[in-house]
């Protein structure tokens, strides 16, 4: 394997459904840029402070988009967070009668922001760990809950004003130079803003950010690559709250002052609102959705009234009709929209053909038992799925499993792999017990499986989805990838997804959405996905299901070759002409249990497997 | 002797999928009471065709006929009224409702043109699978693999489709249930269907059609009858291969 070719793609041209389009994405940032800098110099000051309201929203919704746009956890509480930030600051630096131990901590902003983030941090995890465990329409719920109860806690607390809140805030220096004009400010407010887009999109175009982004494809694919979805969750909460609490900070400098109202749940949602019309999948639709929707309030605000000639909120009726208009017609939010007008050139990721490879775990010596399952046993309820299953696989060997639809040939993978835990019975993979020790725990040990319904992310790329495979060979957290500092890293590990894309034969797509490939080849590519994880055992669950003749006889060279460098391999597959011209031996389920064992040849013209399953082939 | 008008006649079919034309000038016809397979590499778009034909997928240019009439753009509504129906490749089935349910709905369409029928419709479809009979009451979602594709037929039939589309309805199934499924395609000709099928056991589908077309990177590359493709050297050493006994297992 180590032999294996490794073609530089980036000279290639762009595969199938990449569009070149005549502007560098890197022209357009450097357009934004100046006009971000730019902007005060010609903009009134109304509209300057319109703009810093912008950029505190655009944090708090950049949040939202990794947390509920990208990782799928529906978040109402933001508000609060904002409000632990900019409370934070406003009793360390305008607070009276503090405390001894506060009161040492008191007086620098600078100091209050590092207060508020820490404490900010433990609040999230706190509240983390007991709501993420939630799941559907429970996890929103979780969050309203403890967003009302941390608005109700700024508004009783005395030592924090209550409802009328704490004044007297100072403004931030710089260099002794107080900013309490709002040209100024906002330079402030725009370089937190574009420092907190520009990591965002660096987190979620690395290993983590691969983990983060699987997490609405399910947890199942996920734990079984490796990936502690738990932490992933935790992270991408984590980070969505602090940056809420550093807009917060900025908030209470900017007004310098604060009372429990922007804390509150309604403005939770209308953060959520922002991310949702602006892109939730987009890291640049948090800033879009931000403008529009602030923008909008303030103009809608102003003509309003006059229009209907009497005064009113009426901004929030027009703001509900536009909300149904855009979940109907424009789900993804505005920046896709955006984006299909701009020809933006779309480019492929590059692999860097000399990153130094991987290390590989060393093979185990050929004949070796990978492999052992006792007795195992899987009731569900009162039926039985799995009866008194043993089987052992052993390295260099091909195992398959056959039997009728509903044999429990599945169940079976789903024991051995860790998915689900057997009633009874023990499993041994190279020597230890690892029932029960759950998908993500076994993967680590080196066994990688495929799955019968293919679970693949529709819209990453080929290469992209490959790479997950590869998660636990990489160890460079969340702070190196938002800063870069990984690349190296990164290189190998795409350089060996792309090794592994090319060896199943999916060079051509390589850079396509996966959700656009035919089914057959998201087999394969969850096949690739398997092997880049380094396994010295191969789970595929019906690998050739789906392919047609010349792609079998390439899955077929295929697993004939890692079979001879020593991989172990147990597939289920009701191809015959394919399993019996590939595989050694040949284990045949029917109701759970083991009706026969043995070789291919033996196989075919055993009566009970000729009547259970292969329908009396030489009778 | 007079060509019966076929029931599904496609010239120049064009589909997109996103930004690329995943079928382009593809034509096929399908005569009543016959079968016709289209086999091909993976994503050559033999499911993009099928989809396109059923209104799921918009159809860029090309003209499609269904007993003669031409029919603008595929609509699935339309489609149904015209008689055809499409067993998806993922089947699609209701999984929380019964075996039964699903079938019920599978003749909605039809219940709501005034057609009270559907209970002897179903007697029909219990006939051909006894097993869906057996389990009626059975939330759909606990089917093991051939159930579930029984079930994705048997809805399908509750239209009283003249047409059947069948998008690999051998996928993940037993060999033993492969056959059965074979068997019943065979029976459906023989009532009057027409079925249109897509279809990995490239062999055993040539088998049973009358009817076959090779499609490759979306363009029709053959067409003849099915017997004819069948010994066709180019066919066999792309697609059907020499050492297929248990496929050829599957058709008998």
């Amino acid at each position: 394997m180590s032999g294996a070719p490794v073609s530089s793609t980036s000279s290639r041209p762009a595969g199938r459904g990449v569009s070149w389009g005549l502007l560098r994405p890197q022209t357009l940032l450097v357009l934004f840029l100046l006009a971000v800098l730019l902007a005060p110099l010609v903009l009134s000051d109304f509209t300057v402070t319109l703009l810093n309201y912008v950029g505190l929203s655009a944090l708090v919704a950049l949040g939202l988009v990794l947390l509920t746009g990208i990782g799928g956890l529906t978040s109402f509480g933001q508000a609060a967070f904002v409000g632990l930030g900019a409370y934070t600051t406003a009793v360390l630096t305008a607070g009276t009668d503090l405390p001894p131990a506060l009161a040492m901590l008191a007086g620098s902003p600078w100091l209050a922001l590092l207060i508020g983030l820490l404490l900010t941090s433990v609040v999230a995890i706190v509240l983390g760990s007991v709501t993420l465990r939630l799941s559907g329409h429970y996890l929103p719920l979780g969050t309203m809950a403890w967003g009302i109860s941390l608005y109700f806690l700024f508004g009783t607390t005395e030592m924090l004003g209550g409802h009328s809140g704490l004044s007297g805030i100072p403004p931030l220096e710089l260099f002794g130079f107080p900013l309490t004009e709002s040209r100024h400010y906002y330079y402030v407010v725009w370089l937190v803003v574009l420092v907190a887009v520009l990591t965002s999109r660096n987190l979620l175009d690395s290993r983590e950010g691969r983990a983060i982004r699987a997490l609405k494809g399910g947890r199942v694919m996920a734990e079984a690559m490796g990936i502690d979805t738990g932490r992933a969750r935790m992270i991408i909460f984590v980070i969505a709250a602090l940056h809420a609490c550093t807009a917060g900070w900025l908030y209470a400098h900017l007004q310098r002052f604060v009372n429990p109202t922007p804390f509150g749940l309604h403005i939770g949602i209308e953060y959520l609102f922002m991310a949702v019309v602006g892109g939730a999948g987009h890291v640049w639709g948090a800033l879009l959705g931000a403008g529009v929707i602030t923008l909008l309030k303030q103009w809608l605000q102003d003509i309003l009234p006059r229009l209907f000639g009497s005064a009113g909120n009426y901004e929030v009726i027009v703001f509900g009709l536009l909300m149904v208009l855009m979940l109907q017609r424009a789900r993804d939010g505005l920046w896709p929209l955006l984006a299909r007008l701009v020809p933006v050139r779309q480019e492929v990721k590059r692999i860097d053909p000399q990153a130094a490879p991987l290390p590989r775990k060393d093979q185990p010596p050929h004949g070796e038992v990978i492999l052992q399952a006792r007795e195992v046993t899987r009731r569900f309820g009162g039926l039985v799925a799995n009866n008194a299953m043993s089987l052992e696989v052993r390295a260099g060997e091909i195992l398959a499993l056959i039997g009728p639809n509903g044999a429990g040939k599945s169940t079976m993978f789903n024991q051995l792999s860790g998915v689900d835990t057997p009633t009874s019975g023990e499993i041994l993979f190279r020597g230890r017990a690892i029932a029960g020790l759950g998908a993500r725990r076994i993967a680590a040990l080196g066994m990688s499986r495929t799955f019968q319904h293919v679970k693949v992310l529709p819209r990453m790329s080929v290469l992209e989805n490959v790479a997950l495979g590869a998660h636990r060979r990489g160890q460079r957290g969340v702070l190196s990838a938002a800063w870069r500092l990984e690349r190296a890293e990164e290189a190998r590990l795409l350089r060996d997804a792309a090794a592994q894309v090319e060896r199943v034969g999916l060079g051509e797509v390589m850079h396509d959405e996966a959700g656009s490939l035919a089914l057959g080849q998201q087999r394969l590519l969850e096949i690739a996905r398997a092997l880049c994880s380094d396994p010295c055992l191969l789970l595929l669950d019906e690998p050739a299901a789906g392919l047609r003749l010349k792609e079998k006889q390439a899955l077929a060279a295929l697993l004939t070759r890692l079979r001879a460098e020593g991989m172990a391999v147990l597939l289920v597959e009701h191809d015959m002409d394919f399993v019996m011209g590939l595989v050694d031996r040949v284990v045949v389920m029917e109701f759970g249990q083991k009706i026969a064992e043995g070789l291919p040849e033996d196989i075919q013209s055993n009566p009970a497997v000729l009547e259970a399953y292969l329908g009396g082939v030489d009778a | 002797m007079t060509i019966p008008t076929p029931v599904l006649q496609v010239e120049d079919l064009a589909v997109c999928y996103g930004k690329v034309e995943a079928v382009s000038g593809v034509s096929l016809t399908v005569p009543p009471a016959s079968i016709v397979t289209v086999i091909g590499p993976n994503g050559a778009g033999k499911t993009t065709t099928l989809s396109a034909l059923m209104g799921l997928l918009p159809v860029r240019a090309g003209t499609i006929r269904v007993d003669g009439q031409p029919v603008g753009t595929p609509e699935v509504s339309q489609m149904v009224d015209h008689g055809i129906a499409l067993v998806p490749e993922s089947r699609e089935l209701f999984g929380s409702m019964s075996i039964e349910d699903n079938l019920v709905l599978g003749a909605f369409h039809r219940h709501r043109q005034g057609a009270r029928d559907s209970r002897q419709t179903m007697e029909q479809v219990y006939d051909l699978f006894p097993r869906l009979r057996e389990r009626r009451t059975q939330a759909a979602g606990t089917l093991s693999g051939g159930e579930r594709q029984m079930l994705a037929v048997g809805r399908a039939l509750m239209a009283k489709p003249r047409l059947l589309m069948l998008d690999e309805p051998s996928l993940g199934l037993a060999p033993l249930i492969v056959r059965d499924i074979f068997r019943i395609l065979v029976d459906l000709r023989q009532a009057g269907i027409a079925i249109l099928l897509v279809e990995q056991n490239a062999r055993a589908a040539l088998q049973v059609a009358d009817h076959g077309y090779v499609l490759e990177n979306g363009t029709v590359r053959m067409d003849g009858p099915a017997e004819t493709l069948r010994h066709d050297p180019r066919v066999i050493e792309s697609y059907l291969g020499l050492n297929s006994k248990h496929q050829q297992m599957l058709a008998s």
